[in-house]
């Protein structure tokens, strides 16, 4: 491949420490090299804005998408970001395009890459779904995917942390992430979705699960612990019990305190815990609710075993979906919305809910301002990783709407003017004045996730990195965000060039070229768990199958073909 | 004031997505500028003038214009979108979603309308001298509010799931609606003046008058004793209970 050089940069790379220096960028074969020869191409960047390839680490882009798209053909002609959003008919390179918080999986490709990320990351997805996600990862082009698998109400995973087999555990999660050619731990309201099928739930971490001698704590540290015990590249990946409901504040902060035991098996955190903004509500009811912000960045201030992402909440329409079951019935329920509903078999549950935030209603506009507060509050950026859950806060092409709040006070300000006054008492955001600089949003957009996932060619530029680079027509030296927060968002949504393992993808704003992304996947079955291990957990597995499952045994694993581009990551094992 | 003539040329056989057949559209413009204009017929882009000869009279602004479709057109679609102001009058036959979207100004449909007439719209007045199909007065697939405003009048019969989902306004029609009308409503008025099925279901709330015979009745509703309005004596139902609604349901005794 040929060669290319990236001149006249703002350069941010804050994991090797460059700070917005006029740094040049060489790429080689789809890597970042030390130097190039003198034949070639430069790409001049005009003095403008330089990033690694934005990393989104908890995205719902396959799988249980595919539902909410059935569900809400209303959503395909929403268009409220022309060039990002709505309608789009074929080119002679790209496919059509339709659709806003479910948008079809070559827009998804398309969009993202605009946007200027190049990596994303499934964030719940059972081993029985698996296989459809990965035709579905097939078909969004460009992007580097990878896939958390859904371990929280599992049955085998609660069966042996119940006998307290923690070497089956083990084999299990190793098994369950081959199986479905997955990447990390995911686990969601632990221990609710399986006592959904009874139409029941859990209320905290110290709850029976029924039919299982287990709690949401022990859920947690089992497969914390295993988690380590395999090395895996990510930390278990959690959606903390009572999602959205008010007073869940304790639930959060007893799940941070309770991982406070488990011992990181790399330098990373023992827990990523998602949506944090549907998770820290003080009060008793919607009547009383009110940001408990302060409480958990104080608490994420004074401790270094984990991280968090916002869950940030976008005006407008949003789709709600989860494998937190009962969490979707009770949005239904509540909003009179219509509702779709899931029961895995042993796996998980799961829920679909199309609902729509409005700045008028006091409750969505404390949860809007509960974003922006937890990654304001949070002194760490490294701690933080941007999102909006897309698209349960809201659809992934508001990401620089999200990027240019945390920027730019002033544009917080204007927003807030417009909320109802029920809502002021309850959010301390109107009084916090930082503003994120060029390098902390790196670090929350491409260079924190990709540590906190384990993804080491990923979030940086340094030599041996992938050649994924985004660069926005801003120029930073130059431009006071706080202001000019509108040029700056146009900017961000359109990027000026980005580069995909080294080939120009996007063009002003324009996609160029259509590769084929990578799936990452880990191994840690193959060399990571013994022989006798292996044939005892097969033995018991064919066993369930038969019992429980409807799908054969021989029929569950998802195969080589599904993955034709795979990255097999295998953990170093002790 | 404008006259624009549009009088038919040939019978698609495939149906022609005419969006652009409105007041607001055709303001000021010559007949060969209206003629210029690309519509779709399947995946074929034609002009208006393919479809129609188009004959102006006179110049105006939107709430000016009036539209005359003469003849019958019953594979041209979405006459009056968005429409804001003006009048189209139909001498025959419409295809589907006719007045979608509308916020102002009249249409009048001189034979039959397909469906989603008046699918979500806002404002106006529609009115069917013929029959109606499905969803007249209805919402877009997935969405949850249909109709909101305006006055939607069918002088014959409509099928099913009049006035789905409605938020707003009113339907009278003259005719027999056959089942569901009203289902999933929020609010609005409906009336029909003859025999209907199973009204009102899952009506959250809104109100519907049934001047002829229910000829079955859904059994989530809560009989309320008779009551007498605009000098007609009806039954009085409340309901759909089945979604704790508080719709009211009129019928004739």
């Amino acid at each position: 491949m040929a060669e290319m050089i990236i001149k006249n940069g703002v350069v941010y790379d804050p994991k090797n420490s460059v700070d917005g220096e006029k740094n040049e960028i060489c790429i080689k074969d789809g890597k970042i090299v030390d130097n190039v020869g003198a034949g070639a191409k430069v790409l001049d960047a005009e003095g403008c804005l330089v990033m690694p390839g934005g990393v989104d680490g908890h995205t719902h882009c396959a799988g249980k998408i595919n539902t909410a798209r059935i569900m809400s053909p209303h959503d395909m002609r929403y268009s409220p970001i022309p060039g990002l959003s709505g309608p789009e008919p074929r080119t002679k390179l790209l496919r059509p395009q339709v659709g806003y918080n479910t948008p079809n999986t070559h827009a998804i490709g398309y969009r993202y890459s605009k946007l200027g990320y190049t990596t994303i990351a499934e964030a719940a997805i059972t081993p029985m779904m698996a296989r459809h996600m990965h035709e579905e990862f097939e078909s969004i082009p460009i992007l580097d995917k990878l896939a958390l698998v859904l371990m929280g109400s599992n049955w085998q995973v609660m069966q042996y942390i119940q006998d307290g087999d923690s070497e089956m555990l083990k084999s299990y999660m190793a098994w369950a992430l081959l199986a479905s050619r997955g990447y990390g731990v995911k686990i969601v309201n632990p221990g609710g979705g399986s006592n959904w099928t009874w139409g029941k739930n859990v209320t905290g971490i110290d709850d029976k699960v029924i039919d299982f001698d287990v709690t949401p704590a022990d859920i947690l540290i089992g497969l914390a612990e295993a988690n380590e015990a395999l090395n895996l590249p990510h930390s278990i990946h959690v959606h903390c019990n009572n999602l959205g409901v008010p007073g869940n504040l304790p639930t959060t902060l007893d799940t941070m305190k309770l991982l406070e035991r488990v011992k990181a098996s790399q330098d990373r955190q023992v827990m990523h815990l998602t949506h944090m903004q549907f998770h820290s509500y003080t009060g008793t009811s919607w009547m009383d609710f009110a940001s408990g912000s302060d409480q958990i960045a104080d608490y994420i201030n004074k401790h270094d075993h984990l991280t968090f992402d916002m869950g940030q909440m976008i005006f407008g329409p949003a789709m709600t979906m989860t494998a937190d079951g009962p969490t979707e019935y009770r949005n239904a329920r509540m909003f009179d919305a219509k509702w779709s509903n899931y029961d895995q078999e042993l796996e998980d549950a799961g829920g679909i809910v199309p609902l729509a935030y409005t700045p008028q209603h006091f409750a969505h506009a404390t949860m809007w301002s509960i974003g922006l507060e937890l990654a304001l509050l949070v002194k760490d950026p490294w701690k933080v990783m941007f999102t909006t859950d897309n698209p349960n806060g809201g659809a992934f092409v508001n990401y620089p709407e999200g990027q240019v709040l945390l920027m730019s006070d002033k544009k917080r300000q204007e927003v807030i003017a417009g909320f109802p006054d029920m809502t002021m008492d309850r959010i301390s955001l109107p009084n916090i004045d930082r503003e994120l600089d060029w390098g902390e949003m790196t670090v929350m957009t491409r260079s924190m996730p990709a540590k906190m996932l384990g993804l080491e060619e990923k979030g940086h530029l340094g030599a041996g990195a992938d050649a994924d680079v985004a660069i926005y027509d801003v120029k930073p030296d130059k431009v006071d965000v706080s202001v000019e927060h509108e040029a700056v968002k146009k900017a961000l949504g359109f990027a000026k060039y980005t580069i995909k393992g080294g080939e120009i993808v996007v063009r002003d704003g324009d996609i160029t070229a259509l590769p084929k992304g990578k799936v990452y996947w880990v191994n840690a079955y193959e060399n990571g768990i013994v022989q006798t291990e292996k044939d005892r957990l097969i033995t018991d597995l064919e066993e369930r199958f038969k019992k429980y499952y409807s799908m054969q045994f021989s029929n569950y694993m998802v195969e080589d073909a599904y993955v034709p581009r795979p990255v097999e990551v295998r953990p170093e094992v002790a | 004031m404008q006259t624009v003539t549009l009088t038919p040329k040939r019978s698609p056989v495939i149906s022609i997505e005419a969006e652009m057949i409105t007041p607001d559209v055709f303001a000021g413009k010559s007949d060969a500028e209206i003629g210029a204009i690309p519509a779709w017929e399947g995946n074929e882009e034609i002009t208006l003038a393919d479809v129609f000869d188009v004959a102006v009279d006179g110049s105006a602004d939107a709430a000016g214009t009036k539209i005359i479709i003469d003849g019958n057109v019953p594979r041209v679609k979405r006459i009056g979108e968005a429409m804001t102001a003006g009048e189209i009058v139909v001498k025959g036959d419409v295809d589907m979603r006719c007045g979608a979207l509308m916020s102002g100004g009249s249409i009048t449909v001189e034979g039959n309308a397909d469906s989603w007439v008046g699918r979500e719209m806002t404002g106006g007045e529609i009115l069917v001298k013929g029959n109606a199909t499905y969803y007249a007065g209805g919402g877009y697939r997935g969405e949850t509010c249909g109709m909101r405003g305006g006055k939607l009048t069918i002088e014959g019969d409509v099928l099913d799931y009049l006035g789905e989902h409605m938020c707003g306004g009113e339907i009278l029609v003259k005719g027999n609606a056959r089942l569901l009308p009203g289902v999933l409503n929020w609010s609005g008025t409906i009336t029909i003046e003859g025999d209907t099925t199973l009204p009102g279901g899952e009506m959250k709330s809104g109100t519907i008058f049934v001047k002829g015979k229910v000829l079955e009745m859904l059994p989530s509703y809560k009989d309320e004793g008779t009551e007498e309005v605009d000098g007609v004596t009806y039954r009085k139902y409340t309901g759909d209970l089945s979604r704790n609604g508080e719709g009211v349901l009129y019928v004739s005794v």
